[in-house]
């Protein structure tokens, strides 16, 4: 590894938590998948980062990061894990192993982040107490982005100089058959992944779409593309809005008052000689919240320092001296949070109010307060459920499908070596995801301006939402239950002696009846776990299971690391079965390694 | 019996609480008991539309809030309460509503208050409303997003 690649890489790694990306890189650069493609672009081997990075991201499917709660560093998993395990010759499957615990450890960065931060709240306070418009801006965007771009830079930059040698020591000097627990692992752990999803869309009249989608996938004995899977998830979905009627729209007591309280605009009658705002300005001020809303992310204010930066371009077009722009400018430093793309409604009306208010409308610190206090929780948390836990997911995972591998799931797992990344599955993932949100933040954003408060009500009433959570919700349980099929790889070794005949549970009794109704049955046990044990633990688990499975109870252990054709014989609990004696099938054992650093025959 | 969890939280309801705690607690409603809010038709209404459709929302006040939490509490389903302040709970206990745990989950920062921890932070008013609550028997818990594990206030509050 080069210094100059190892540069790039932390690079990535900082601007995946950056807001240079308009606001997409919490959405895309943050993402294994879309890491992986990158780092494997450094490297010089983008189909095998892609496939890596694929890997990492299934146990994250269900991440989400909301009021300030950041689970794992899901963007420091995949760029380190990425680099480590294709610089360092590791297959895909341990690299979700290997990817965990750095997720963990780069919560660190986060949370050094989040509590430094703060500081630099109070910084800007000091600007606006001399109205000093520009450096509100600048204390929300550069103390903490070089904060940032230091505590991202430097351990990456170290990790991806030494991580490799480092980790490829540590796995060589490891008995084999430990190593090939990692790789048991890393066909159990996406079962994590899959049912922290499911948290979020197997539910209702949408279950039964997940069943069909594991199905059809592993009906087609695993060669059902996912954007085949994909498309008749959308029909699906559409078919079952018109049979099921759709969703009546939501009624309140006040309904009929709220629908037609007036909407909140300025008009020449109020404001003869007002002072207003042109489509440019908002759009401004749009741009600039896109970009900059988590710039300065910290515990105390969260997302404060950044709505006050957004509302820069209007306090400069409304306000002129400087006891308005004081004010104003301290008006929206305080605390705000909420989801940064369809919470955009609040940030349109609270700038329609601005306007009125800089006309002489009787507004006051406390109306616009309200307003932003009172819908930051309730449209994050519609919010969050419409970006973070329907689209995100569904995306990633179809663009995960797409990248996942070529291999079939009957033959070897699909992130192991033999399997080929697709670069598709991260670009497509990407243009789609960065249309929607953005479209989203948009749409929202002027509506929000132009129709106010009662917009919300409006649309939330209308059950618009409703519907497309669940027409969402049948395409991604179909997806979803694809993937699983996909990713999922549970073997079962042992045999029982039948009538004298050596049968093995799983080729022998269950499979036929039900094809891939282990990886099936370990899904739902592990979305069952969920709502009793934190994922934490079940990691945890998994992993120790994985590698104590490993251990060759029953026979030798493997001799090559890449070769799954000791897996002829079973000698431990979690192996493919093969008859002994029988040589594997050749294209079923491929011994292509994921790089050219890999394949070390002890 | 009495009411399992009520959540302190001055955003209400919100992404993890619609998500996480629902889930957690098995709950299918939901009672919001603030003044404030009770008063303001707008928010009321977008409180209730922002919850799953198939879970109802109760926005009341202190006073309501009290006699329908007394009642909800008697009963097997398990509810969700919110709250927006450590003195709406405090009201609420002191009318006779049985908590068993108060969870500070989202309080901001502002002038004159201390951060406890991450996202916690409170004014010497509602410390002092909190040991309050301790010293009526209901435990104060801080616990953000349902999967995080609770932390005793006691243990924070020694180092105040």
């Amino acid at each position: 590894m080069g210094f100059g690649q190892a540069a790039l890489i932390a690079l990535g790694y900082y601007l995946a938590n950056s807001p240079w990306l308009f606001g997409l890189a919490y959405y895309t650069l943050f993402r294994p998948l879309v890491a992986g493609l990158l780092v494997g672009l450094i490297l010089g081997h983008p189909a095998e980062g892609t496939l890596i990075g694929a890997a990492i991201n299934v146990p994250y499917l269900g991440f989400i990061s909301a009021g300030g709660s950041y689970p794992s560093d899901v963007a420091f998993a995949g760029w380190v894990g990425t680099t480590i395990a294709l610089a360092g010759g590791l297959n895909p499957a341990a690299a979700i192993a290997v990817a965990i615990p750095l997720g963990l450890l780069g919560t660190l960065v986060f949370y050094g982040r989040m509590s430094v931060s703060a500081v630099f709240a109070h910084w800007a306070d000091d600007r606006a107490e001399k109205a000093d418009i520009n450096g509100v801006a600048f204390m929300n965007v550069v103390p903490g982005q070089i904060l940032l771009f230091v505590i991202s830079f430097v351990p990456v930059f170290l990790l991806a100089l030494n991580g490799p040698g480092f980790v490829k020591d540590a796995i060589d000097r490891l008995p084999l058959w430990f190593s090939d627990g990692l790789v048991i692992a890393g066909g159990i752990l996406p079962a994590i992944g899959i049912a922290l999803t499911m948290r979020f869309i197997f539910r209702g009249s949408a279950i039964p779409y997940f069943f069909i989608g594991f199905i059809l996938f592993t009906f087609s004995g695993g060669s059902m593309s996912l954007v085949v899977i994909a498309a008749i998830g959308v029909a699906l979905a559409y078919l079952h809005l018109t049979f099921t009627g759709g969703l009546a729209p939501k009624s309140t007591e006040a309904a009929a008052e709220i629908a037609t309280a007036p909407v909140l605009m300025t008009s020449d009658e109020t404001a003869p000689a007002g002072r207003h705002l042109t489509r440019g300005d908002v759009l401004r001020s749009w741009i600039t919240w896109s970009f900059f809303s988590h710039a300065n992310y910290n515990y105390e204010r969260l997302q404060g320092t950044g709505f006050a930066h957004a509302m820069t371009p209007i306090i400069r077009k409304l306000y002129t001296t400087p006891d308005e722009i004081r004010a104003a400018l301290k008006r929206h430093l305080v605390f705000f949070n909420t989801e940064p793309n369809f919470g955009n409604v609040i940030h349109g009306a609270v700038i329609a109010l601005e306007e009125q208010r800089a006309n002489g409308a009787p507004i006051d610190d406390d109306a616009i307060n309200s307003v932003k206090s009172g819908l930051m929780g309730p449209i994050s948390g519609i919010g969050d459920t419409l970006s973070q836990s329907t689209i995100a997911p569904i995306l990633l995972a179809l663009g995960i499908g797409i990248a996942g591998g070529t291999a079939t799931g009957s033959s070897i797992p699909n992130f192991a070596p033999g399997s080929t990344g697709n670069v598709l599955g991260p670009i497509i993932y990407v243009a789609l995801v960065s249309v929607i949100i953005v479209g989203i933040g948009y749409v929202a954003w002027m509506q929000g301006y132009l129709r106010g408060r009662a917009f919300v009500t409006d649309l939330l009433r209308s059950g618009t939402i409703d519907r497309v959570l669940t027409g969402a919700g049948v395409l991604g349980n179909l997806v979803l239950g694809a993937l699983a099929a996909k990713v999922v790889t549970l073997y079962l070794a042992p045999t029982v002696s039948i009538y004298g005949a050596q049968l093995n549970i799983q080729a022998s009794v269950l499979d036929p009846i039900f094809p891939g109704v282990l990886a099936l049955g370990l899904v739902l046990i592990t979305f069952w776990l969920l709502r009793r044990v934190s994922p934490l633990w079940i990691l945890a688990g998994m992993l120790t299971f994985s590698i104590i499975a490993a251990f060759p109870f029953f026979g030798p252990g493997p001799q090559n690391p890449n070769d799954y054709s000791y897996q002829a014989c079973t000698s431990s609990l979690l192996h493919k079965y093969a008859p002994c004696g029988v040589p594997p099938a050749p294209s079923a054992a491929p011994q292509a390694s994921p790089s050219p650093a890999a394949s070390t025959a002890p | 019996m009495s009411l399992r969890l009520v959540r302190i939280d001055d955003r209400l309801i919100h992404g993890q609480v619609v998500a996480g705690w629902l889930r957690a607690l098995g709950a299918r409603r939901i009672v919001i008991v603030d003044d404030a809010t009770a008063r303001d038709e707008f928010l009321r209404d977008v409180l209730t539309l922002a919850a799953p459709s198939d879970v109802p929302v109760e926005v009341l006040n202190i006073a309501d809030g009290a006699i329908r939490c007394i009642e909800l509490a008697a009963s097997p389903e398990p509810v969700f309460v919110l709250a927006r302040s450590p003195r709406t709970v405090l009201g609420l206990r002191q009318a006779g509503v049985p908590i068993e745990v108060v969870d500070l989950g989202g309080m901001g920062s502002g002038p004159g208050r201390k951060r406890l921890h991450k996202t916690i932070s409170i004014s010497p008013d509602e410390l002092a409303e909190l040991r309050e609550l301790e010293r009526l028997g209901t435990r104060v818990e801080i616990q953000i997003v349902a999967d995080d594990r609770p932390i005793p206030f006691r243990s924070l509050d020694s180092t105040h």
